[in-house]
């Protein structure tokens, strides 16, 4: 059993019960009102009065269930995730900022943005940040009943911003989907055709395209797209290497009606090390290639 | 209203000419982009010479650093280089190939040295020059295969038909690849 668990998982099932209570009122109300519709006006009202109550102990347990999880990511996850990687800071109310996302050369700017689950330090040498992020659209529809406005979500997932271990000219871009929204990139084809096959490779010089992706690199992002379902996009700029991946997934997220136990941590461990994946897979702990400044 | 009433003939005539003017233009078109590609090719090129050159440089500077601790093999080493002032302008991509090999063997005998010279791993010039030279490995690398990924484009054109026949007509052959002999710089031995 796991104990430590034990408080959230009695706190989570009290935010349960009054999801699915709250839910069934809910239901009942409606049903009420839709009878009291044909019928009686008087049973609609009470239908709706029953309804409005039970969305409220809906919202009561939405409330509590918010609660527990961002107290089970500062009391649990923190201290795991500082354990598991030493030299990394979690904070799960912070997230990228837009600057940061749009750095990345190949994702449109949002009408609606959300960035949550903060991860920033350096692992093996190597400085990175990262984030969960969601990236929605604003579309207007004229109907005749009038203007609905509604969000479309175009990317959900993770964006990492890793430190860079060579130097080069212009900026390249690896995506398994879309192109970059800058001019002055090309197409350019490597001389591995499963790679040109998976991803869509553009950059502003060619030489820069063949200098960052050698055929081990290419390899290695061929097994990072293996092993993390969704979208990949890497973008190289400057110090830096940006990498997304749309995968429609928000992660470090306890669900409902699932219990907390070693298992669900564990699978919140493997997205953590997840970095790591890339720093050791992409060779960005290698310092061959770069006279490194002494940090203070 | 005008009416135009064209003869058979002139219908035939009009054929043929519209099929000439699209073999003409497909001819253009096709010479137009194998005339792109040379470019390309020999704008590859003088990328490979600039990172030969490069290279070339910074092992001539870690020479140097290295005399002080291994005169003789250091000696040695530079012996090995055929041009002692960089690439001369009529090289071959032959010659720069037998180049980029010897390169790579003064590269090995440098590692050799440092093995035997321990003290050398302490100087930090050595070692900031050990890192540039590993990264003018990269670039030379990078550019080696920008410059074959450029010949393949332009050779499978070049026997592709029907592109092969404005091949043959402005006189383009294969280009050749620049190929690193890999089991060379494997079995590379140095005996100072």
């Amino acid at each position: 059993m796991d104990d430590k668990y034990l408080n959230f998982n009695s706190q989570k099932k009290q935010a349960e019960t009054k999801i699915i209570i709250g839910g069934s009122i809910t239901a009942l109300g409606i049903i009420l009102a839709l009878i009291g519709n044909v019928n009686q006006n008087s049973l609609m009202v009470i239908g709706i009065i029953v309804a409005v109550c039970g969305f409220i102990v809906v919202m009561i347990g939405y409330g509590a269930f918010a609660s527990l999880k961002r107290n089970f990511k500062e009391q649990i996850l923190r201290k795991m995730f500082e354990q598991a990687m030493p030299g990394i800071s979690y904070d799960p109310t912070r997230g990228l900022s837009e600057g940061v996302v749009y750095e990345t050369g190949h994702l449109k700017r949002a009408d609606r943005y959300h960035s949550e689950d903060f991860l920033g330090g350096e692992v093996d040498g190597v400085e990175f940040i990262s984030s969960d992020v969601k990236l929605e659209e604003r579309h207007v529809e004229h109907t005749k009943n009038g203007t609905r406005v509604y969000y479309v979500a175009y990317f959900i997932g993770r964006i990492f911003r890793f430190e860079f271990n060579k130097e080069f000219v212009g900026s390249l871009q690896v995506l398994e989907a879309g192109s970059p929204l800058h001019r002055g990139f090309k197409k350019v084809q490597m001389e591995s055709v499963d790679f040109n096959k998976k991803f869509r490779t553009f950059t502003t010089e060619d030489i820069t395209a063949f200098y960052i992706l050698t055929p081990d690199i290419m390899e290695a992002i061929h097994n990072l797209e293996r092993r993390n379902p969704g979208r990949i996009g890497l973008s190289f700029q400057g110090d830096h290497l940006y990498v997304s991946i749309n995968n429609n997934r928000d992660t470090f997220e306890v669900q409902l009606f699932r219990k907390i136990d070693d298992s669900m941590v564990e699978e919140f461990k493997k997205d953590l090390l997840v970095i790591k994946d890339f720093i050791m897979t992409l060779k960005l702990n290698t310092n061959l290639f770069k006279i490194k400044e002494d940090k203070k | 209203m005008i009416t135009l009433s064209l003869g058979t003939g002139a219908i035939i005539a009009i054929v043929i000419v519209a099929l000439v003017l699209i073999v003409v233009f497909w001819f253009i078109g096709v010479m137009n982009q194998l005339r792109q590609l040379e470019l390309k090719v020999q704008e590859a090129e003088s990328g490979i010479d600039v990172a030969l050159t490069k290279r070339f440089d910074m092992l001539t500077k870690m020479l140097q650093t290295t005399k002080g601790y291994a005169k003789h093999e250091s000696e040695t080493l530079e012996k090995v280089v055929k041009w002692r002032a960089g690439i001369p302008k009529e090289a071959t991509l032959k010659d720069k190939e037998e180049f980029f090999n010897q390169l790579n063997q003064v590269a090995q005998g440098i590692n050799v040295v440092v093995e035997k010279y321990p003290d050398l791993k302490a100087n930090t010039v050595f070692m900031e020059l050990q890192t540039a030279v590993a990264n003018t490995e990269e670039h030379l690398q990078a550019a080696r295969r920008l410059y074959n990924a450029n010949v393949t484009r332009i050779n499978t054109i070049i026997v592709t038909f029907p592109q092969s026949i404005v091949a043959k007509q402005i006189h383009m052959d294969k280009k050749p690849y620049f190929e690193a002999e890999e089991a060379k710089r494997e079995d590379v031995k140095f005996e100072f």
